[in-house]
């Protein structure tokens, strides 16, 4: 018998690497290379992890990779955390490309349920951020990854800045298994300010045509707080925050949570809340948080990724942010998800739809959005054991042996910005699920992780129901006047109350004639960019005043 | 509505089709005399911007409008698609003299219409949902009793608005296969290039980059809804900003500006030529 080789993968890497030596330079290849560099090293039917995160794209690679020849490259297996330019999809109907595993495609939602309708697509699995990055160590082990660098050095080291994102996730999943590390980078330099990824595990780098793109997808204008997002954000600092103790947090990029973020250093001053709530955050740096660090409430914030414009004031918060010896904020996303899911007390989300019995989705008809973190960050890690009061006051009394319960809070409008109920007997996504033959429905976080609802009518305590019919009471009680909320009466409410299972806002003390606009802390990003000491700078698309 | 339009190509439609275009509302009233008017208005809007240097990233037609789509894309030539149009509007005209037509209703999802169609439709009342012109604005076609009795429905489901449109014929529904079986025939001869630049099909709202996928919708666009709102996702999702609406209205500009805030609208029908070049460059420098 042939002895057998134990170094097969290492051998084809060599080779392959090997086979663009004429346009290799040390680690680097010139840009106009870049495509004969990918039909070189990238094999028919690869797996290939194409970064596109949340925030960075690795832009100039991916148009790359849809340039190639599809005689040469195709039936690729595409691995992505996020899909977001045409481009991640414009590969599948070349057919360079044709199978994908994905976590979130909201910007790209139309077309991705077009391409599974009519086949053109093939998709392993729709996956929350952890369960990717998971598989990337296990059964997804990517042979190319395509990544995105703001400078790289001579000796091929990394600095991937504030955007740092999936970077570290990715590259450490194919340099460590005979994978091929390409790197697209904004701009060579003799010294990078600091190593993020070292260049020991990086074999090919090309400078791009043009930076990363790159967006500010998380920066909320305090002009379009309306007022019901103010009360809902009121109820939400009395009736969960303060009630819980809440200490550690995430919560998302919409209104209603910029709502809180602007209440905390005004009502909850009034409140005498300061030193008592939500010191450490796990956000990323949203320009609405700025009043609330500058009055002293937030302690520490670790993130996802970056912001644009907050490059600045981040800097100088050092005590704040993470933020490496070079004076730039580092981020993770694989290790922020991982604190979502075993740090934090309190998660706070919204959503576009939540059925009659608490569980809610993002996709809607003809839009497959996919998850993205909040699944990870809304869900309650059975395996948790905290000793902090929050995690505490979920307890049940009655049984020794019980667990508490990591606070998800879901906040929503009884209505949708399309007029639409947002509470309804059926999700959308049960559609969706047999439209796109997908395993499961796509369901964003499930009933039983959701512990509290709150609408502009009040909140519900779901942890506190003992079965399914009071749980659908306890929904219908908040649900206003959609054909679910219709189903409560005031017999069945005042019963509801009476166990503290449902609180309107004259329970928790807040009045309604109190949730102005001017009890924001920041009116406008003019404001913002005041509390930040002139520190923020805003995109230009935010900058009405200039 | 044609007076700018130049004599040309009124003779062009004189000699392809035997048509003499008359432009006022009387001439109007006849579906063909109307739809050859706003085909060649159209062509000339092409001309005019093609003559500045302007070359469209995509194209989106809503029912006729995907002929003068198709020329601006470079799929088809002027006098083809004028040879087409002519041919369909006659057919269209013949195929359902009376008793159908269409039904417009506000404030209801898709679904929501769906199934209230699907409560109404039977062989002797045919109805079925048709084009989706924004997610809650969705268009009915076929017999008029049946129109009438979803139309009443719908009010009663509230929908904020549920009417019968000033339309003859049942378009957009299975029961233009007639047309689209004559029109087949017609588009056998009929050379039609991959597009130039990004098409978006009305029958399924996908971004189409093949001659195949636009003769499809040529040929069968009667037959099926015009997804409009699916089309403006996906041009969104392929990058599009901005958008240019030829002549003669501004509804589709409307409809655009409604789901899309920050899109940056042009509606040839009140501005002019050196404006719309100003603008368009201005823009492009960003």
């Amino acid at each position: 018998m042939a002895k057998r080789s134990w170094t097969q993968n290492r051998d084809a890497k060599t080779a392959k690497l090997a086979s663009i030596s004429s346009i290799l330079d040390g680690k680097f290849v010139k840009t106009e290379n870049a495509k004969e560099l990918l039909e070189s090293v990238i094999n028919s039917g690869d797996r290939v992890v194409l970064e596109g995160d949340n925030q960075k794209q690795a832009s100039f690679l991916s148009q790359t990779l849809a340039s190639v020849d599809p005689e040469k490259v195709h039936d690729l297996h595409m691995i992505m955390s996020s899909v977001s330019r045409p481009e991640h999809l414009d590969i599948f109907e070349t057919g360079i490309a044709k199978k994908l595993d994905f976590s979130f495609a909201g910007p790209q939602s139309t077309r991705i349920s077009q391409m599974i309708a009519d086949g053109t697509m093939q998709v392993g699995d729709i996956h929350t951020y952890l369960e990717l990055y998971a598989r990337l160590y296990v059964d997804l082990i990517p042979n190319v990854v395509l990544v995105a660098a703001d400078k790289v050095d001579h000796d091929g080291n990394l600095y991937t800045g504030a955007n740092t994102e999936e970077t570290p996730v990715i590259v450490e999943s194919a340099a460590f298994k005979d994978g091929i590390v390409i790197v697209q980078a904004n701009e060579i330099v003799d010294k990078v300010p600091r190593v993020d990824i070292p260049g020991d595990w990086v074999d090919v780098v090309v400078p791009a045509d043009e930076p990363y793109q790159l967006e500010p997808l998380f920066t909320r204008d305090p002009q379009n707080v309306t007022e019901l997002q103010i009360l809902m954000g009121m109820m939400a600092i009395r009736g969960i925050y303060e009630k819980h103790n809440v200490q550690t947090v995430n919560h998302g990029v919409g209104f209603n949570t910029a709502a809180i973020e602007l209440l905390l250093p005004t009502y909850g001053e009034q409140l005498g809340l300061k030193g008592k709530i939500v010191p450490n955050w796990e956000v990323n740096p949203t320009p609405t948080l700025i009043p609330a660090i500058e009055s002293g409430w937030v302690k520490t914030i670790h993130s996802f990724g970056g912001e644009v414009g907050m490059e600045n004031y981040i800097a100088h918060r050092p005590d704040i942010f993470f933020v490496g010896k070079d004076g730039t904020m580092r981020s993770n996303r694989a290790f922020g998800q991982m604190a979502g899911q075993y740090a934090l007390d309190m998660f706070v989300g919204s959503t576009l739809q939540i059925d009659q019995y608490g569980n809610s989705s993002t996709v809607t008809n003809g839009r497959l959005s996919g998850f993205g973190g909040a699944p990870n960050m809304g869900s309650n890690p059975t395996g948790r054991r905290h000793s902090t009061p929050a995690w505490q006051s979920l307890r049940p009394d009655d049984d020794p042996l019980g667990k508490g319960q990591k606070l998800v809070v879901q906040m929503v409008e009884t209505f949708g910005s399309n007029k639409k109920p947002v509470f309804v007997d059926h999700l959308d996504a049960e559609e969706v699920q047999k439209e796109a033959k997908l395993a499961n429905v796509p369901i964003m976080i499930y009933s039983e992780d959701t512990t509290h609802i709150v609408t502009e009518e009040g909140i519900a305590y779901l942890y506190k129901t003992d079965s399914m019919a009071e749980r659908k009471a306890a929904i219908e009680a908040i649900a206003g006047v959609t054909p679910v909320g219709l189903r409560s009466d005031s017999k069945q409410l005042a019963d509801l109350r009476a166990r503290g299972i449902v609180a309107l806002p004259e329970d928790l003390g807040v009045h309604r004639s109190e949730a102005k606009r001017s009890l924001l802390a920041a009116q406008n990003m003019d404001d913002l960019v005041k509390w930040s000491d002139g520190l923020y700078n805003p995109p230009a698309k935010f900058r009405s005043w200039s | 509505m044609l007076k700018d339009v130049p004599a040309e190509l009124f003779q062009k439609v004189k000699d392809l089709t035997g048509i003499e275009l008359t432009d006022n509302d009387k001439a109007y009233q006849d579906s063909v005399q109307i739809q050859l008017g706003i085909l060649i208005l159209q062509l000339f809007n092409i001309r005019q911007l093609k003559q500045r240097g302007f070359k469209p990233d995509a194209v989106a037609g809503h029912s006729l409008g995907i002929f003068a789509a198709g020329v601006a894309s470079g799929s088809i030539d002027e006098d083809d698609a004028i040879k087409i149009v002519y041919l369909r509007s006659e057919k269209m005209q013949e195929s359902y003299p009376t008793g159908y037509g269409m039904g417009a209703i506000v404030g209801l999802t898709r679904r929501e219409v769906n199934t209230l169609v699907k409560k109404i439709n039977e062989e002797t009342q045919p109805v079925f949902t048709s084009n989706q012109n924004s997610e809650l604005q969705t268009v009915i076609s076929g017999s008029i009793v049946g129109i009438n009795k979803v139309l009443d429905l719908a009010k009663s489901n509230g929908a904020q608005k549920a009417v019968l449109l000033k339309v003859p014929v049942p378009s957009h529904s299975p029961l233009m296969q007639s047309v689209a079986d004559v029109l087949e025939k017609a588009l056998a001869d009929v050379l039609i290039n991959d597009p130039n630049c990004i098409y978006l099909a009305n029958y399924n709202g996908h971004a189409v980059r093949k001659s195949a996928g636009i003769k499809y919708d040529m040929i069968n666009n009667l037959v099926h809804p015009v997804y409009w709102d699916t089309m403006m996702d996906v041009a969104k999702e392929m990058g599009i900003d901005t958008s240019l609406e030829l002549q003669p209205g501004q509804t589709f500009t409307r409809l655009v500006k409604s789901k899309f805030s920050d899109f940056r609208t042009i509606t040839m029908n009140n501005m002019n030529l050196d404006d719309i070049e100003f603008l368009l460059n201005k823009w492009k420098r960003g």
